[in-house]
């Protein structure tokens, strides 16, 4: 019953039986603390989300799609940069991991978030100074070999902790794999360049055409510098050993988008290409090979249906809009022709097991296929080229030797990227390789710090699934899409396919996270409590406190948090919040006695104050 | 052995017909072996309300009872709490005289349930008992924390089963026989629908023996 609006004397006011304010009143909860009719306690905990997770540098995808949703572009931008050198790079060449893990993706359509990131990459190209700043100098120096995707992060994180950090690069142009591996089309020069200047602003120093095992040595690293990080990558293109491999016109996969990004490029293909292989370098290669003059280029794999193939299925597609044809189930035997490419002779194969990277299996029972090419590009990965490497810490599968932290037994050699990762069964793509040339930063840290090593630990429980969130409150809908270049014209230029977010757009995108498992600050408890007992200062993460007193543990909250951070623990999991009454419904012996005291005295008052 | 008073402390609605059990057994079996038994429910608690605290009396004499008019325990000997939590929420050690016993229905060890019980002191033994394991009560009391279905109804637990102690009620009243013996086993076990879990937690008993205090 409400005190509201009625006058009562002050000996009559609450607490008084029989009028009872309500809790939202002032003092109401004071009366009746019923936090110990709870049995679990709702406590905010935020859990990890399948995109951090997937995403092999582990970037707050969620964190700053949340900033993004909020128009909080610079404070998004800052923290997509603890974690990821150069967003507008990844934003363009990501094979998105994060977007195949997305809960999203089970629902309707995955998060667009590379488009996003790169969004965000943009936006911080476009500022004049950038938002990380060098660490304090700790005095200590370190080389980093390879200023590819995984030396680049290395460099640039270990920038970042205060080490000088000098890059050494064979190429004459930095940038690695980035700049030699991924063609124009896909990753404009001028935004690798940029980014490359980011690092020189942090107090880098970048020496190009400086080759390790030609221009300096092992012993000069170990010699010159407190620590290293070997991120030499991969650089040697596999060959299929087929029949007159040497032949003029044959070209290799990664030899050949080098040369083209770093402008040495001597080629002229002729107006029919082949392209041997089906992963994303050779799907790369042929949609290089179009815009290089090719007129007719075909698609050569061994996989017998293109959805065995190893690639993003995207590009796949982008590549057949142009025109691309596939042509599966053969192997390339041999190089037929007088000096030149004039032909291939092909045999149906297949993998004899069960995944791509198993021995052939050619039958040449059948007569054999001959397909006539001007040129052929063999694209079916690539190895290292490790002879300047002390032979101890070369790996039986052609890759350096490390331990779980990336380090070369107790040196102070750390290797990172794709050398590392060759055959480790993990797929060799760039944000794997700037994961790693993170990790290794911070081990290298470590080790220079004196600190012992720990892997990173994840514990499964927290990571977040769909059927831990209140799918209520999410309407489906469909995904912004990225605009493509019309296939028609894209195919003859060397203009970026894929355009760009606007500002609208990538707002639109990030209102579709689903934020798992992470507290958005959406005020759904704050406003679903049925006792007004979640108070918030202001409206943010971490701010939101349960009032234990008088929580009554009716799991309201916990079934209407949409994004699941709220969860239910059992009370005697705590040492605190103990509400302790004498009987069951009063609260402490004073009020009542209070009460009692003033039922004796309603006898000794004279009748008017009555 | 003399008068004894006993105390359930159980939860409004989903746990009310647990604690009406226990005192209605025991008194029953009391009067079996010829003594003089009350059994109480107390609506002063509010019993109608999901997850409110609500009691439960018994009293036990070899004597006959004159007080029949309070119903209310002033000096429990005994007191059951039939779900864990309540371990932290009341005073259920009020008025209790040294050398009593409390039995807590909780997967927990008495070590570490000791921490919450106010006025410990006067406790010549603590007895946990993981009751909801022992009845094998999956949907209701198991994880009491996901449970949502029951506890939103406002369905008297009777109308579930007329049966004595069906559920977890058989293993709380195994430890109170057990750790008191109030009543002998004999005579209470026939009344019990759900034996398998009684003789289990005659077994599975947590007994946490003290040294009382005078308070």
């Amino acid at each position: 019953m409400s005190t509201k609006g009625t006058r009562i004397p002050d000996w009559l006011a609450v607490p008084f039986a029989g009028i009872t304010p309500a809790p939202t009143q002032e003092k109401g909860q004071d009366l009746f603390p019923t936090g110990n009719w709870r049995s679990i306690r709702p406590v905010y905990r935020d859990k990890l989300p399948p995109c951090n997770n997937a995403c092999g540098t582990n970037e707050k995808i969620q964190g700053y799609l949340d900033l993004v949703k909020r128009g909080k572009y610079l404070d998004a931008y800052a923290l997509i940069k603890e974690d990821m050198p150069f967003p507008s790079v990844t934003g363009r060449v990501c094979y998105h991991p994060c977007e195949q893990a997305c809960n999203r993706g089970q629902y309707d359509e995955a998060i667009s978030i590379r488009a996003v990131e790169r969004f965000l990459g943009d936006l911080g190209q476009a500022l004049p100074r950038d938002v990380v700043k060098p660490g304090k100098p700790n005095g200590k120096k370190v080389a980093v070999v390879g200023s590819g995707p995984a030396g680049h992060s290395a460099a640039y994180q270990l920038a970042r902790l205060g080490y000088k950090v000098t890059i050494f690069e064979k190429s004459p142009k930095a940038g690695g794999l980035n700049r030699g591996g991924i063609p124009d089309w896909v990753l404009p020069q001028d935004v690798l360049d940029r980014e490359i200047e980011r690092l020189v602003e942090l107090g880098i120093t970048i020496k190009t055409n400086t080759e390790v095992g030609k221009d300096i040595s092992w012993e000069d690293l170990k010699k010159n510098y407190d620590a290293c990080v070997l991120a030499v990558g991969l650089t040697e293109a596999n060959s299929v050993r087929a029949e007159g491999e040497n032949k003029e016109g044959v070209l290799y996969g990664l030899p050949f988008l080098r040369d083209i990004g770093m402008g040495t490029s001597q080629v002229k293909l002729g107006p029919r290409v082949a392209v041997i292989g089906g992963g994303n370098t050779a799907i790369d290669c042929a949609r290089e090979a179009l815009r290089q003059g090719a007129v007719e280029v075909t698609m050569i794999t061994v996989e017998g249906n293109p959805q065995e193939m190893p690639c993003v299925p995207e590009d796949l597609h982008d590549m057949l809009e142009e025109g691309v044809e596939l042509m599966h189930g053969r192997a390339m035997t041999a190089v037929v022709g007088n000096g030149k490419v004039e032909a291939l002779q092909l045999f149906p194969a297949k993998f004899s097991g069960a995944i791509n990277a198993s021995p052939i299996t050619i039958n040449r029972d059948v007569p054999a296929e001959r397909f006539a090419v001007d040129n052929v590009v063999i694209a079916i990965g690539q190895h290292a080229s490790l002879s300047w490497l002390p032979a101890e810490f070369k790996s039986e599968r052609g890759s350096i030797k490390v331990d779980r932290f990336g380090r070369l037994g107790d040196t102070n050699f750390f290797a990172a990227g794709d050398i590392v990762q060759l055959g480790s069964g993990q797929p060799l793509m760039v944000v794997n390789a700037v994961g790693d040339g993170k990790r290794v930063a911070f081990n290298l840290d470590k080790v220079m710090r004196g600190e012992p090593l720990q892997p990173r630990k994840i514990a499964v429980d927290v990571l977040m699934d769909l059927n831990r969130m209140n799918m209520t409150y999410f309407p489906h809908f469909p995904r912004v899409k990225q605009t493509l270049l019309p296939p028609v014209s894209r195919r003859k230029t060397q203009e970026e396919v894929i355009q760009g977010f606007s500002e609208e757009q990538a707002v639109e995108e990030a209102c579709r996270c689903f934020s798992c498992g992470t507290c958005n600050a959406c005020d759904n408890c704050y406003l679903v409590c049925p006792e007004p007992c979640i108070a918030r200062p202001a409206r943010s993460n971490g701010l939101y406190k349960i009032l234990v007193d008088y929580c009554k543990g009716c799991r309201v909250c916990i079934e209407e948090c949409p994004t699941g951070c709220l969860e239910g623990v059992p009370e005697l999991d705590f040492d605190t919040g103990v509400v302790r009454m004498d009987t069951a419904f009063a609260i402490t012996p004073g009020l009542h006695g209070r009460q009692a005291q003033e039922l004796i005295n309603l006898a000794n008052r004279p009748a008017k104050q009555i | 052995m003399g008068y004894k008073e006993l105390t359930v402390w159980t939860r409004g609605i989903i746990m009310d017909k647990e604690g009406r059990d226990i005192v209605n057994s025991i008194s029953a079996s009391a009067r079996l072996e010829g003594k003089y038994a009350q059994a109480m429910e107390n609506y002063v608690d509010n019993p109608d309300r999901t997850n409110a605290p609500t009691r439960k009396y018994c009293r036990v004499s070899d004597t006959i009872l004159e007080n029949e008019l309070t119903y209310e325990n002033e000096h429990p000997n005994i007191v059951v709490l039939v779900e864990g939590t309540m371990v932290k929420g009341w005073d259920y050690m009020r008025g209790m005289p040294p050398g009593g016993t409390l039995v807590i229905n909780t997967h927990y060890t008495p070590d570490y349930m000791i921490r919450f019980v106010p006025g410990a002191e006067r406790l010549a033994q603590l007895v946990c008992v993981d009751a909801a394991k022992l009845a094998d009560h999956k949907w209701l009391y198991y994880r009491l924390g996901q449970l949502g279905l029951d506890r939103l109804s406002t369905e008297g637990a009777a109308e579930r089963s007329k049966a004595i102690a069906p559920d977890i009620a058989a293993p709380l009243i195994a430890a109170v026989v057990k750790s008191t013996g109030i009543v002998k086993r004999e005579t209470i076990e026939p009344m019990i629908a759900n034996k398998k879990a009684f003789e289990m937690a005659l077994n599975e008993l947590h007994i946490l023996p003290l040294k009382p205090v005078a308070a």
